[in-house]
C-alpha cells in the first residue's frame, strides 16, 4: 500500500516535471538570444536555477494534487486523520537539501559575478551619460559623442555611467546585464559583446514622464566596419569644427532622440527633424529648443524633451538654430 | 466537567456591568462637545484653518514669498488636521482627562462593543469591533487599488497611448502599489489578528484597548491622504511606491501626500504591533504556554516584531525626503553632497522585511486552515514556529538584494545574495510541513481549504522566481522588468491575498454569525485562480524577453501577451465582485452559523458565533496543544459553560445554502 502510493506519487511528479520542462526549455524562448560573453555565463546560472526550480515545483504540485485526491474525506466522514506530529528525519531532510541547493546556486552565481567583473587591462572605455530622457555616449580617446552606442565585436569594454538628473538604468537584454546610472556617483558596466547586430538600449528605472520612451540602440560591428564608423564620426565632428551648430547638435546628444540625417541622428523618441522642421521659421525652431512645451508635435507626448536647453550659450544656440534651419530647408 | 478557574488572572471580570452605570464625564456633554462625528465636523475644519493661518501668517510676517506655498501647507495640514479630526472623534478623551488630573472611571467600558451598526463608526475599544472596522475599511481600499490596476491593464492592453497620459499612468501604478500594501495587505492582517488573537489566547480584549481604537482610526486618515493626491494640482504621486530620489524630490507636490500618508499608516501598524506583542506576552489564559499557542498567534507575534523594528525605517526615509523638499536639507540631493543610494538602503531595510510582514500572518492562517480541514495536527509544530523566528531574523539581512544593480558597494552583492537564498530554507520548511500536514489526512474541501491549497502552489512559484531574482547574475538581467512584476504578484497576490481569502472565509461565520455561500465562494476561488495565472504568468516571459516595468507604452512585439494579461486581469477584477456580493448577502441573510462549524479546536471556535461582547464569562483553561486532531480525548481548552470543544462533531453540519 505504502509502496504503491509512493510509486503513484513519483509518476505524478515525473509527469508534472516533464510538462514543466517542455514549457520551460522547448515551448517558449524565455530569453532573447544571448550576445555577450558575460551573458553566456549568466545563462548557465539561469539554467541551473530553472532545473532546480522545476524539480521542486513538480514535487510540491504532485504531493498536493495527490493528497487532495487520495486523502479526500467522504461527505459524511467525521473521522480525523492520522495524528502524526512530525518526523525528525524528514524535517532534517527538507532543511538540509534546500540549504545545499541554494548554496549551490549561490556559489555558482558568485563565481559568475567575479568572472564577469574582470576585464583585461587594455579594455575600451565609453562614457555613458543618462539624462531625462536620452542616452549619450562619449568615446574619450576618439573625441566622439553620439546618441547610439557602437562597439566592435569581441572587444571588452567598460561603460562608465553617469546621470545628469535622476536615476536611470542601462539595459541591453541580449547582453543580460543592467546597471543604474546614479547622479552623484560613477557606476560601471563591463561587457564583451560577441554577437553582431543591433540591440535596444532600454532605461529600466522609472525616471519620469518619458521613461517608457527612453530608448536608444547599440550596434555591434565587425572591427573593420567599426573603424569605418569611427572615421565617419570624426569627420562629422571635424566637419562641425567650423560648424558650431552641428557640433552643438552632436555634443548635446540631440541625435539620441531625433533623426537628422546630416548629423547621423537616429533617435525616434522625438520627432524626425528632417521632416518636422521643413518650413519652420528660425524663431519657431528656437522656441522648440528652449521651451519644448510651447508647441508639441502631434503624436508625441509633452514633457519628454528636457527643458534645460535654455542654458546653452547664446552663440551656441544661434548656431544650432541656424544649422537646423539650413540643413532641413532643402 | 467541573472546572477550576484560576484566580488573579481575571482582571477583566470586574466592571462588566459598568457600562450600565453613569457614562464617563467626557460623555456627559452637549452633542457638539461630546466626542463623535458632530464634534469632528467642527474640530477638523478648525484645525485646518489654524494650521493654514499659522503657516501663512508666519510666512507673511517674515516676508517669505510666496505666502501661500502648497508644499509647506500640505505638510502642515497632513500633520495637524488628523489630530483635529481624532480629537473631535473622541480618540483622546480618556487620556486628556487622565493627564489633566480630572476624574476618570477606573474601569471604563463606555466605548466597548457594538449594539447597533452605528457603534462601528465611532471610537470603539472592543477588539472584535475593531477587527471588523479594519476588515471593511481595508477591503474598500482593496477594491479602490484593484480598480486602479484595471485602468493600468486597460492602458497596457495595446502598445501606444490610449486612455491616459504617462503622468496619470505613473500616478496609477504608484498609488495602486501603495494602497494595496499600506491600506490593504498590511492592515487587513492587523484586522484579522485583532479579531481572533485575544479569542485564541483566551483574553478578554487586547492589552491596550484605547490605543487599539486609535490605531484603527489612523488608517482611514492615511488612505484619504493618498487618495487626496489625485485632486491636488499636478496629479497623484507618481515616482513609484518605492519613491526613489532624486525623481521623488522633483515630481509634483502630490508626492508629499504619499510621504506623509505613509507616516500615519506606519504609526497605525506600529501601535497595533506593540499591542499584539504585549497582549500575546501578558494576556494568555492559564495553561497557554508559548508551545501551545496556535501558529496564527506565533505568526502575528513574529510579524509584530518585524513591524516594530522595521517600520521606523520607512517613516524615516519618507521624512528625509520631506525634509529635503520642504526644509531644503540635502540628504539625497547629489548637488548638495547627498547620497542617492543611501535612500534605497533605508527604504529597503523596511520594505524587504515588509514583504514578510505581508506574508507571515498569512502563513499562520494557512496552518490553522490546513490542520482543521485535513483533520490532522500541524506537522512539525515547533519547527513551524521556529521557522517564523528564522524568517524574522534572516529577514533583516537581505534588504540589499533589491539593489544589485543600483550602484551600491559591489562587495555587498555576494553576502546579500547568500542570505537571500538562505531565507528559502525556513520558507521551504513551511511548505513541506504543510504538505506533510495534509498527507494521510481526511481532507474536507471547503472554501478556506481551496484558498489554502491554491496559496501553496502559487506561493511556491513566487518563491522560486525569488531564487532567480536573489541570484546576482540573473537579477542583473531580470531586475526592473516585468519578471519582477510577475514575481511580486505571485508573492503578494498568490501568496498574501490568497491567505487573506482563506482567513476571510474561515472566520466569516465567527465574525458575522452567518455562513457564507459555499458555491459562490468556490466560484470566486476558481475564477480568481485561473484569471490570476493568466494575468501574471505571462509577465515572467515578457519581462525576461525585454519589457521593463512601470511603462505606459512598450515595444509592439509584446502586444499579444499584454492583451492576454489585460484580459486576465479584467476577469480577475470581476471575480472579486463575487466575494463582495457573497459577503454582503450572507452577512444579511445567510444561514445562522453554529459556534464551531469547522469542528476546530482553537479557543475562538468554542465561543458562540459571534462571540459575546466580553468574550469569556470565565477564564478559559488551556490543557493541551491547539491541533490534537485524531487523538482520542485530547483537548486544547476547558471552558466553563462554553460549547463542548474537542473533536466531537457538531450535531447539525452546515452545508452550502
Amino acid at each position: 500500500m505504502r509502496k504503491k502510493s509512493i510509486i503513484q506519487l513519483l509518476i505524478l511528479a515525473v509527469g508534472i516535471g516533464a510538462a514543466a520542462f517542455v514549457i520551460s526549455f522547448i515551448g517558449i524562448p524565455w530569453l532573447p538570444k544571448v550576445g555577450s560573453e558575460q551573458g553566456e555565463r549568466i545563462d548557465t546560472v539561469y539554467v541551473l536555477a530553472s532545473v532546480i526550480s522545476l524539480v521542486i515545483f513538480a514535487i510540491v504540485a504532485a504531493a498536493s494534487l495527490y493528497a487532495i485526491f487520495k486523502f479526500r474525506a467522504k461527505p459524511d466522514d467525521e473521522e480525523d486523520g492520522k495524528p502524526t506530529h512530525g518526523h525528525t528525519g524528514l524535517e532534517v531532510v527538507w532543511t538540509l537539501i534546500p540549504t545545499l541547493l541554494v548554496t549551490g546556486i549561490a556559489v555558482w552565481s558568485g563565481v559568475v559575478v567575479v568572472k564577469n567583473d574582470r576585464l583585461p587591462a587594455d579594455h575600451m572605455v565609453v562614457e555613458v551619460t543618462a539624462a531625462q530622457f536620452a542616452w549619450s555616449f562619449t568615446y574619450p580617446d576618439l573625441n566622439i559623442t553620439t546618441g547610439e552606442l557602437v562597439l566592435p565585436v569581441d572587444e571588452p569594454v567598460e561603460l562608465q555611467l553617469r546621470s545628469n538628473d535622476v536615476i536611470h538604468s542601462f539595459w541591453v537584454p541580449e547582453w543580460r546585464q543592467k546597471q543604474d546610472a546614479v547622479p552623484g556617483i560613477l557606476t560601471t558596466y563591463r561587457i564583451t559583446p560577441n554577437r553582431e547586430g543591433t540591440f535596444a538600449v532600454i532605461c529600466t528605472e522609472l525616471c519620469g514622464l518619458g521613461h517608457a520612451v527612453m530608448r536608444s540602440q547599440t550596434r555591434v560591428l565587425p572591427q573593420a566596419e567599426y573603424d569605418q564608423w569611427v572615421a565617419e564620426q570624426q569627420a562629422a565632428v571635424d566637419g562641425g569644427g567650423d560648424n558650431l551648430g552641428k557640433a552643438a547638435f552632436v555634443n548635446n546628444g540631440c541625435g539620441s532622440c531625433h533623426v537628422l540625417a546630416d548629423a547621423n541622428g537616429t533617435g525616434t523618441t522625438g520627432p524626425n527633424l528632417d521632416e518636422a522642421l521643413v518650413g519652420q521659421t528660425p524663431d519657431a525652431v528656437r522656441e522648440s529648443i528652449v521651451a519644448p512645451s510651447a508647441v508639441v508635435t502631434e503624436g508625441y507626448p509633452d514633457n519628454v524633451m528636457p527643458k534645460t536647453y535654455d542654458t546653452l550659450s547664446q552663440d551656441e544656440l544661434d548656431a544650432l538654430v541656424d544649422y537646423l534651419v539650413k540643413t532641413t530647408s532643402g | 466537567m467541573a472546572t477550576h478557574v484560576l484566580d488573579g488572572h481575571g482582571h477583566h471580570h470586574e466592571g462588566h456591568d459598568d457600562h450600565h452605570g453613569p457614562p464617563p464625564p467626557w460623555l456627559q456633554r452637549g452633542p457638539l462637545r461630546r466626542g463623535g462625528w458632530l464634534k469632528a465636523l467642527w474640530t477638523t475644519p478648525l484645525s485646518f484653518g489654524l494650521a493654514t493661518a499659522f503657516i501663512c501668517g508666519l510666512r507673511a510676517l517674515t516676508n517669505w514669498d510666496p505666502v501661500w506655498d502648497l508644499e509647506v501647507l500640505l505638510v502642515g495640514w497632513t500633520v495637524v488636521v488628523p489630530f483635529g479630526f481624532l480629537y473631535g472623534l473622541g480618540a483622546f478623551d480618556y487620556w486628556l482627562y487622565f493627564v489633566t488630573g480630572r476624574k476618570t472611571l477606573p474601569e471604563d467600558h463606555s466605548g466597548h462593543g457594538a449594539d447597533s451598526w452605528k457603534d462601528y463608526f465611532r471610537v470603539n475599544t472592543d477588539h472584535k469591533v475593531i477587527g471588523v472596522q479594519y476588515a471593511v475599511t481595508t477591503f474598500f481600499f482593496f477594491l479602490v487599488a484593484g480598480l486602479l490596476a484595471l485602468f493600468l491593464r486597460a492602458e497596457l492592453a495595446e502598445p501606444g497611448s490610449q486612455f491616459v497620459d504617462s503622468n496619470t499612468f505613473n500616478g496609477f501604478t504608484s498609488s495602486h502599489a501603495t494602497i494595496m500594501i499600506f491600506l490593504f495587505i498590511v492592515p487587513v492582517f492587523a484586522g484579522m489578528g485583532n479579531y481572533v488573537i485575544p479569542l485564541m489566547i483566551g483574553a478578554a480584549d487586547m492589552a491596550y484597548p484605547k490605543l487599539n481604537a486609535l490605531s484603527f482610526w489612523l488608517l482611514p486618515i492615511a488612505g484619504l491622504m493618498m487618495l487626496a493626491s489625485f485632486i491636488v494640482p499636478g496629479g497623484a504621486f507618481n515616482a513609484g511606491w518605492t519613491n526613489y530620489p532624486p525623481l521623488a524630490e522633483h515630481v509634483q507636490v502630490g508626492n508629499l501626500l504619499f510621504q506623509m500618508g505613509v507616516q500615519w499608516a506606519g504609526a497605525s501598524s506600529i501601535l497595533t504591533a506593540l499591542n499584539f506583542i504585549v497582549t500575546i506576552i501578558t494576556m494568555r489564559a492559564p495553561g497557554m504556554t508559548f508551545w501551545r499557542m496556535p501558529l496564527l498567534v506565533w505568526a502575528n507575534f513574529t510579524t509584530s516584531m518585524l513591524v516594530v523594528l522595521a517600520t521606523p525605517f520607512i517613516a524615516g526615509s519618507q521624512f528625509l525626503l520631506t525634509f529635503d523638499r520642504v526644509l531644503h536639507t540635502n540628504f539625497f540631493v547629489p548637488e548638495g553632497g547627498g547620497y542617492v543610494v543611501g535612500y534605497q538602503h533605508i527604504f529597503w531595510f523596511y520594505s524587504h522585511p515588509a514583504v514578510y510582514i505581508m506574508l507571515l500572518p498569512g502563513f499562520g492562517i494557512i496552518s490553522e486552515v490546513l490542520a482543521v480541514f485535513a483533520r490532522k495536527p500541524v506537522f512539525g509544530y515547533r519547527l513551524m514556529a521556529l521557522s517564523l523566528v528564522g524568517i524574522l531574523i534572516l529577514g533583516f539581512s537581505v534588504w540589499a538584494h533589491h539593489m544589485f544593480v543600483a550602484g551600491m558597494a559591489p562587495w555587498l552583492r555576494i553576502p546579500m545574495m547568500v542570505t537571500t537564498l538562505l531565507i528559502a530554507v525556513p520558507t521551504g520548511i513551511k511548505i513541506f510541513s504543510w504538505l506533510a500536514t495534509i498527507w494521510d489526512g481526511r481532507i474536507h474541501m471547503r472554501a478556506p481549504m481551496y484558498w489554502a491549497l491554491g496559496f501553496i502552489s502559487m506561493f511556491v512559484i513566487g518563491g522560486l522566481s525569488g531564487i532567480f531574482l536573489g541570484s546576482v547574475p540573473i537579477d542583473q538581467h531580470a531586475s526592473d522588468t516585468y519578471f519582477v512584476v510577475a514575481h511580486i504578484h505571485y508573492v503578494l497576490f498568490g501568496g498574501s491575498v490568497f491567505t487573506i481569502f482563506a482567513g476571510a472565509y474561515y472566520w466569516f461565520p465567527k465574525m458575522t454569525g452567518r455562513m457564507y455561500n459555499e458555491r459562490l465562494a468556490k466560484l470566486h476561488f476558481w475564477l480568481t485562480f485561473v484569471a490570476f495565472n493568466v494575468t501574471f504568468f505571462v509577465q515572467h516571459y515578457i519581462g525576461l524577453d525585454g519589457m521593463p516595468r512601470r511603462v505606459a507604452d512598450y515595444d509592439p512585439v509584446y502586444a499579444d501577451w499584454n492583451l492576454v494579461s489585460s484580459l486576465g486581469s479584467f476577469v480577475l477584477g470581476a471575480a472579486q465582485l463575487i466575494f463582495i456580493y457573497n459577503v454582503i448577502v450572507s452577512w444579511r441573510s445567510g444561514a445562522k452559523a453554529p459556534a464551531n462549524p469547522w469542528r476546530a479546536m482553537t479557543i475562538e471556535w468554542q465561543l458562540p458565533s459571534p462571540p459575546p461582547k466580553y468574550n469569556f464569562d470565565e477564564v478559559p483553561r488551556v490543557v493541551g496543544g491547539p491541533y490534537e486532531y485524531g487523538i482520542p480525548g485530547a483537548r486544547h481548552v476547558i471552558l466553563e459553560g462554553g460549547s463542548e470543544l474537542s473533536t466531537t462533531p457538531e450535531p447539525a453540519r452546515v452545508g452550502a445554502h
